[in-house]
Parts: C-alpha cells; structure tokens; sequence
C-alpha cells in the first residue's frame, strides 16, 4: 500500500471523527473509565497484599541487614561489589517495654533526628525524633497497633539493668526493613543515641546494625556471603529483604477474586460498549462506505480504516486509562497506596484492554467491509409491519406511539440485541456488585453467619486459664467462653501444616456456622473449611489422618464450616478430640459477646485486667476495599450503558428519519412522534435493564459463594441486594434511560425533517 | 479484444444479471453485447426495470455478473475479485450517482482528492489536481465547504470532478442529472459534454431522452436487452455550440 493511499484513509477517518467528537469522546471515556477502574483495583490488591514492596521503596529500604558486635566500617561495606548505599551502623539494645503488669520485649534503635537517605522510616502519625525531646521515641507501627500504644502516650521500658526510664511516643512509622508485628518480634522501637545510652549503657549488652543496598536485589545471598566474609567472624545475625517480604504478604485471595470478577466483567461490559458504538457508527455509515468503494476503496482497506478509527479511540481510551490510574492511585489514594502498579500487570491490563477493543471493534469492522459498494441503494431498515399484536394493541387502544416505537424497537434485529445486551451486562455487573456489598453489610453485622461468633480472644498471659476464664466472663457484655488450642498439624502426604483448631467442648461447642454437614457431636468428629477440604481432596464423610505434635489424630469430617481464617484451611474439632497433652490447659478463650456490644470496648476493659486480648479482624474490613471498586465500578458501567444507549437512539433516529415525516404527515403530533421514538429506544432499555438485574439477581449470592469457595471460605457467604434496593437501583436506571432517550427524540420531534433521501 | 485502433474501452460479451430475489430469478441483464470506444459517449435509456443501472454497475465492478464477459480497455475484468475491481475502478473507472453520494463528513476539497490519493498521487499532486478541477467546474470558493451546504446541482459539480480526479478512461454516469432540477440540470450537461470534447470516454444512463441527446450513441434497452443502438445524427451538427446550448435551446 502506497504512502497516498494511507493517506486517504487517513483523511477519511480524521474527517469521520471531527463529525462526531461527544461519540468518540464517549468511547474514549468508557474504555479509559474501565482501564482506570482496572488499575486502581489492581493497585489496591497488589498493595493490600504486599505491603512491603511500597514501604521499600518510599523508604529506600537496605536490601540486608547486618547484626553485629561491633560496628562496622562503613566505608568497607560500601565498597564491596553490588552494595550501592550504606545505612547505619547503629547501635540497638533489647529492652522490656512495661504496659501495667505486661511486659513485652522490644528492641530500642538509635537514630539520626535526621532522617537517612537509605532505610528511612516513614512517620504515619506525629512526628519524627527531635533533639530538644530527649525522651521521645517512634514506635514501629504494627507493634504499635499489637501493644496499643498511641502517640503521645507512655512508653516506659526496662533495661537489662533493671532501670525504668518513663519515655513518650511521639509518633508512629512503618519500615520496609523489617516485617510486621508479631510475625516478627521483638517491636522495634527508635530513640535518640542519647536516649539509648541512657537506657543501656553497657556497650557490650547491645549491638550494630548495619543496612546495605544492592544494585541488584537478586544478588542478595552473594552479597551476604561476602559480607560475612569479609567481615570475619562479627556478623552475629543477617535479615534480608526476602524474609520481611515475606512475613508482610498477605493472603487476599477472596480480595483478589472479587477484582478479578468485575475486572472480568467490566471488560466484557466496555466489550459490548465499543461494538455497539462501531457497529452503530458502521450502519449510520453504510451508504458513506459503498461511496468509498466505489471509488476504489478495497474490502481490506475498508476494514483496516474502521480498525484504525475505532481501534485509536480505544487504545486513546487505555493510554487515558493507564494515566488517571496512576494520578488516582498517586493522588487521590496517595495515603493508602504507596507505589504505582508493578510494570507486569500494568502491562497485563493495556494489553488485555487492546485486545478486547480489538476483537470488539473488529467484527463491525468486518461487517462494514462487506458493505455493498452500490451506494445508490438506500439503507432502509429491514421493513417491519405491524404484527397481530400491534393490531390487538392498536385495538385496545393502546397509544400508538407505543405501538409503533414497540415495532420500531425490533427492525434491526443485531443491533436491538446488543444494545438489550449492552445494557443488560452492565445492570447485571451492578446487581452483582449490589449483592457484594449485601454481603459486606452481612459480614459486618452478622459476623457469626461467616463463622466468626467470637469477636475477641483471651490469652491468659501470666494468670491461670481458670482466672482467664473467670475475668472473662465476668464482663457484663461476654456472652459465653470457650477454651481452646490452635496447633499446627501435619497433612498426610504433604510437606505443609494446616491449622488444627480445637474450639468448645463436645457438650458445649462453639457456635460454628455450618453451611454443609452437621456440627460434630463425638470424639473422633471434625468440621472443617472449604480450603481445608480442596487441599486434603477430602468430601464430608471422608476419614482423615492428621499428625498433632508425633500424636495421630483420626478424624470423620462431618461438615463444612464457613472459615474465614488461614484461607479456609483449617481443621476444627471440640477440644476433647485433642490428647490432653495438646488440649490442656487452654491457649485461649473465645469470646461471644452480647449482641450489639461493641468489641473495641470489651477489650479494653479486659486489657485493663492485664488479659491479654485480641480482636478478631473481620473478613469485611479486609474487603472494604471492595466497596470502593463497587462505587467506582457502577460509575463506569453506568458511563458504558450510557454509550449504549447513544448509540441505540442515533441508530434509531438515522433508522427512522424518513418514517417520522411520514407519521407526522399522518397527522401524529410532535409528542406523539417522540413517543415513538422513545419507546424504540426505551423499550430495548427497559427489557435490557430488568433482564439484567434479574440475572444479577439470580446468580449473585451464588457466584459470590464460587468466589468464597475459590478463596476457601467456602460457600454460603453470597447474600443477593435487598429486594428495595434492587428495585431502587432498577427505576433509576431506567429512569436515567429514558432520560437519555428524550432529548435526542425531543429535538428530532421537533425538527423538520425533510422527504429526500439522504 | 482489439481493433485496428486498439483495444476498445468497454467491451462486453453476452452480458447476464440474474438476482434470486426470494427463490424468484429475475433475469436484469439478458445477454448484452457493448463496445465503447474510447472518445465515445454513449448514453444508455430505456424504462425503468430495463436493467441499464445494473448493466452500468457491472461495468464498473458493483455488482457482479451472472455469466457473460467484461473488458476493460482490453483486460479481461469480469474475473476479477473484489478488491483487484476495486484497485481497477480507481486507476480507470469513475463513476458519478444520481444522488451525488459526496462523503458528507469530508470537506468538499477532500472529497475530491480523495480519489487521486487513493490512485497514488502525491498529496501535493492531488491538490493541484483537485483545484484545477474545481476552477473548470467553477467550485473554487467551495472547496473548504461541506457537501451539505451545497445545492443539489453544485454536488452534481463536485461528484464530477471527484470522478475526473484519476483522469478515468471510462466515466460512468447513472442517472447524473435524476435529481436535479433543469437548471442543474442544464450545467452538469454543459460540463460532461466539455470533458466528453476533452476526449473523455462516457457511459451515461438516463430515461430523459433530452439528457440522451447530447451523446454520440444511444444504446436503449427493455427488459434487460438492447432494442435499439444507434448514432445521434446531431451531435456534431454546431461544432462551436456547447452542449449547453442544445439544451438550452430545447429546454
């Protein structure tokens, strides 16, 4: 193909777009608002499930680092090869920090009121340390969270001498240096050189840390050696970057399946969007593309222009997308994600998008090849007529702007199915979100539905199980307690443990929500989550081999319990199942509270106490999230139904310009005329949008129990939307249709449309 | 096919369009055979039905043919495909509607170079091209307006000149002047005779036996065969008049 030639095409297509800027730029819009929508919920897993890679990099986190005797020379560990940058050394001592009658190890760390360049802490909440307050210290976030310690509140530690020193917290940081309490322990906690001094003098009772930086991350090990080498003997301990990845990542499969689905759906949403739009644009274009060839325009070439145009206003779509992801990811969630998308899904997303513009654009693209090139035969639609129904209709009196918009509706049967489903897609995608956050709300309010009876956890600490027990219970709002133990037991046949947890008695057991089953009611009975079932390749009723601490443990699974804890995979059996050995005394207490109490203040009356108490995390706030994706999501499917729906009343129009002089000929008024025309529009609306919901309607609590599955909760989470809801969301959907459909249907009633052809 | 001149324009052999229009054959085309030398314009007439805008889009690769062969300035092309037909019609055919069928999102300049870029022309070479054209047809100071702000005979004028772009061996017209009132009529007349005296070879299909007129031959067909082709004894009878003024004359 000549240069010319290109040339031409080129013409065409900068032509067809001028004409119709507020369509382009609404396809544009669509694709942009799904890849943005795409990447920001990419960006808010990759985040939520590893935490770590944003706090590295925004701290400029030390790849390694080295626990000595001595402190090292810097100098000679920044010329070792691969090691970029140097932090520290510095001095760290252990210390017991003192809350009440608990005591809790803490590693105290002297630092600069300078912040480094590399292994920079990054302050959350108040302030960093400062010279004229001696007797602050930053506390390490998660220890923070784990101690209860708030800023501005006492931090009075012990050193190895037996001297108390009362310091403050002066703020909150996180550190990509080292993994989250109590995955990792002690807490770490960073004072003035001076402060340290203060609290452990002896030199020789603490130790140097030292954080290297590496060009490049894989030679970790290499460089470890090396340093070990080289620093012949001192190296007491080493921490690389790997182990506080790991023990930061968090499991989020139920979170990652959610994105996926509407990722999924929204694709396929933007999908139907985009070739609705092209093929509407091809139709109203049909006459336009037989001039083309009959100037000698070939078939391919008529595809290759069509791809080009409608194939530029999505990819412009995705280039416009992959931007406001990343100024909303930067900007508008700057506090809760710390580093833009990783390159490979990013790239995953772009590519995906083109692909699925490509394939949608292609087959209008296709079709529009195929036209005809006598452009003297006029693109009349397929003549409908008025069928025995419309007669009873027109019989009954029905108006007959209904009647006749009713069988303007169907005259293209293509394009009538895909705007129906253009818009029944994105409705059924809301349904479905709806049915999502149905199901949040459940979690949240009904937390015993999802197998989370207990809302706290008492660990006797220093006080007998009996006294535990007793100072639990005798709280006005702890319902009742049930002792239990969680071990690690061994999988037959498998390198890997999965949790074991013995919860209640067999005469008093715990309140498990069973979905499947029944609840044990024998020595020798468990129930267990889905997770545990997929990985065992175990059904209820099947006998399974456990190995607790050498002490077989055979057991029949009765039931399935929903588990919303270690991905489902957890074993749960009543406490006499377990050898004394592993049963007695109890780890902890479980505790029901009253309902509606509120288990923040349960336990902090408990804590008072000296129990050492743990709230239980509620799966629905590790999904909050989700509600945002909903939101967000529901404005981007409303956006691709809108396009829809332009595109359906432009066709209608163009369709039906010729008829609408011969109706208003027939003496129908203006009124009349936009009746008709917005029942063509409307009807196809109204069938999609109710189609859609009922569809969502129908298999929202079932795929959100596929996702539970997958994730390992296991069925039996999907709750559908209140039926209010629902119907709320329906009206105005269709409400917002018909809306749509008006003004151009206005405006065409209104004109005066000449008898010629076009 | 040749002649002691050379090969001939058009050319056909036993022509036939049958259309199955709902099992029913229709019989358009029976059996036509045509030769158009070059320089000549031959108008085609006859009733509606009669199948001469069939017969003129087979010629020019439209529609297809039944059986029966096409020649192009002595090339074989009923056996082209699509796409070589396409690449034929830019390099040697234009065609001009009965309604004008200009691209009315393109500015009546780009209508009109749109072609000659599609043949391979330069874009410097289209736009000279294209402004020499739309001086001779008078459309100068239209080229930046859009189609839709035209009149019906200024489109006519315009469809003309994007069919002239490439310099066609063949130019066929389907009924050029059908929508267009006598005065428009009148000037899309006045100019196909001046590119036909140019030496422009046309095929021109009407049912206004005024339109005919001004052809060297009219061809009449009925029921899809020719019942009369025949000299215009006329044509030549004022060699300094224009077409116009036969026209003009006789409207």
């Amino acid at each position: 193909m000549s240069h010319s030639t290109t040339r031409a095409e080129y013409r065409w297509v900068r032509a067809d777009l001028k004409a119709r800027r507020a369509q382009a730029l609404l396809t544009v819009l669509a694709v942009a608002g799904i890849v943005t929508a795409l990447i920001t919920a990419a960006t808010l897993l990759e985040d939520g499930t590893n935490p770590w890679r944003g706090l590295f990099l925004r701290g400029n986190g030390a790849h390694v680092w080295i626990h000595t005797k001595d402190a090292p020379d810097p100098a000679t560990l920044k010329a070792l090869d691969g090691v970029t940058d140097v932090a520290g050394p510095y001095r760290a001592a252990p210390a017991t920090l003192v809350q009440g009658g608990k005591k809790t190890p803490v590693a105290l760390q002297e630092m600069a009121p300078v912040l480094p360049a590399v292994g920079r802490p990054l302050v959350r909440e108040g302030r960093w340390l400062d010279p004229s307050d001696p007797d602050g210290v930053v506390v390490e976030r998660s220890f923070a969270r784990a101690a209860g310690l708030r800023t501005g509140g006492p931090f009075s530690v012990t050193g190895l001498n037996g001297a108390s020193h009362g310091l403050t917290v002066i703020g909150l940081a996180e550190s990509g240096d080292q993994g989250f309490y109590p995955e990792w322990t002690p807490g770490l906690a960073w004072t003035l050189t001076g402060t340290l001094e203060q609290v452990e003098p002896a030199l020789g009772r603490s130790e140097s840390v030292t954080g290297l930086r590496l060009a490049d991350p894989d030679a970790t090990s290499l460089i470890v050696q090396r340093t070990i080498t080289k620093l012949a003997g001192q190296v007491q301990r080493v921490s690389t970057w790997r182990e506080a990845q790991d023990s930061m990542e968090l499991d989020n499969r139920l979170l990652g399946v959610l994105l996926a689905l509407f990722g999924a759906a929204g694709l396929v949403a933007a999908a139907l969007a985009i070739a609705n739009a092209t093929g509407g644009r091809v139709l109203g274009q049909q006459r336009d593309i037989a001039t083309l060839k009959s100037l000698g325009f070939t078939r391919r070439q008529v595809v290759r222009m069509l791809l080009a145009e409608h194939g530029t206003l999505g990819l412009a779509g995705i280039a416009l997308g992959v931007l406001c992801g990343r100024l909303i990811t930067a900007y508008a969630l700057g506090e809760t994600v710390a580093v833009p998308l990783s390159p490979a899904p990013l790239l995953a997303i772009a590519l995906g998008t083109a692909l699925v513009v490509l394939v949608a654009v292609w087959l209008p693209a296709w079709r529009g090849g195929r036209t005809p090139p006598i452009p003297a035969a006029p693109t009349a639609p397929p003549r409908g007529h008025l069928s025995r129904m419309a007669r009873l209709a027109l019989l009954v009196r029905l108006p007959p702007a209904l009647v006749l918009g009713a069988r303007d509706a169907f005259t293209r049967r293509l394009p009538a199915v895909m705007t129906t489903f253009g818009l029944a897609v994105p409705m059924m995608m809301i349904t479905i979100g709806l049915g999502c956050w149905a199901s949040l709300d459940a979690f949240k309010s009904h937390p015993e539905q999802v197998g989370q009876a207990a809302a706290l956890t008492v660990r006797p600490g220093n006080l007998t199980s009996a006294v535990a027990n007793q100072l639990a219970l005798a709280d006005p709002d702890v319902v009742s307690a049930y002792p239990g133990t969680e071990v690690d037991a061994l999988v037959p046949g498998q390198t890997r443990t999965v949790r074991a947890r013995a919860v209640g008695t067999i005469t008093d057991p715990y309140p498990y929500s069973v979905v499947e089953g029944r609840l044990y009611r024998d020595r020798g009975e468990a129930v267990a989550g889905q997770g545990l079932l997929d990985l065992l390749n175990v059904r209820i009723g099947d006998r399974t081999r456990l190995t607790i601490g050498g002490t077989p443990l055979i057991v029949r699974i009765v039931g399935r319990v929903l588990e919303p804890e270690q991905d489902g995979e957890v074993l749960s059996v009543a406490l006499d199942s377990f050898a004394p050995k592993d049963a007695l005394p109890p780890q902890f207490y479980s505790l029901v509270l009253r309902q509606g109490a509120d288990p923040a203040a349960v336990r902090s009356r408990l804590q008072t106490r000296s129990l050492e108490v743990s709230q239980a995390v509620n799966p629905a706030d590790r999904l909050s999230v989700i509600r945002v994706i909903i939101i967000a999501l529901v404005g981007v499917l409303a956006l691709l139904g809108l396009a829809n729906l332009l595109t359906a009343s432009a066709l209608g129009l163009r369709d039906h310009a010729v008829d609408l002089a011969v109706l208003k000929a027939m003496g129908l008024t203006p009124r009349q005329v936009m009746g008709t025309l917005v029942t063509g529009t409307g009807l196809l609306a109204v069938i999609g949008v109710v189609a859609g919901a009922l569809a969502g309607a129908f298999v929202s609590s079932g795929l959100i129990d596929l996702q539970g599955a997958a994730s390992g909760i296991g069925a039996g989470i999907g709750r559908a939307p209140a039926p209010m809801t629902l119907l709320l969301a329906v009206l105005t959907v269709i409400g917002a249709a018909l809306l749509v459909a008006l003004i151009p249907a206005r405006r065409a009633a209104r004109a005066r449309i000449p008898v010629t052809p076009r | 096919m040749t002649t002691a001149s050379g090969p001939s324009a058009i050319h056909t052999v036993n022509l036939v369009k049958i259309y199955q229009t709902g099992g029913l054959p229709v019989h358009a085309v029976r059996g036509i055979d045509l030769r158009v030398e070059h320089g000549e314009f031959v108008a085609i007439m006859g009733p509606s039905g009669s199948g001469k805008s069939t017969l003129v889009h087979m010629l020019g690769g439209l529609d297809t043919r039944t059986s029966g062969e096409i020649w192009v300035d002595g090339r074989r092309a009923d056996t082209l495909n699509e796409s070589a037909w396409a690449i034929l019609r830019r390099q040697k055919i234009g065609f001009v509607f009965q309604f004008f069928n200009l691209v009315d999102n393109m500015t009546v300049a780009d209508n009109v170079e749109l072609p000659a870029l599609l043949g391979g022309a330069s874009p410097k070479h289209a736009r000279e091209r294209r402004e020499y054209l739309l001086t001779e047809l008078g459309l100068t100071d239209k080229a930046d307006a859009a189609p839709a702000q035209l009149s019906g005979g200024e489109q006519q004028r315009v469809a003309l000149a994007r069919a002239l772009a490439n310099q066609p061996h063949v130019l066929l017209a389907d009924e050029p002047t059908g929508n267009l009132d006598s005065r428009n009529t009148r000037d899309v007349l006045r100019l196909l005779g001046e590119v036909h005296r140019q030496g422009q070879t046309i095929v021109m299909v009407t049912h206004d036996a005024r339109v005919a007129g001004l052809a060297d031959r009219v061809v009449t067909l009925l029921d899809g065969q020719i019942v009369d082709d025949g000299a215009v004894a006329h044509v030549r009878r004022r060699p300094k008049g224009g077409a116009g003024d036969v026209v003009e004359l006789r409207g």
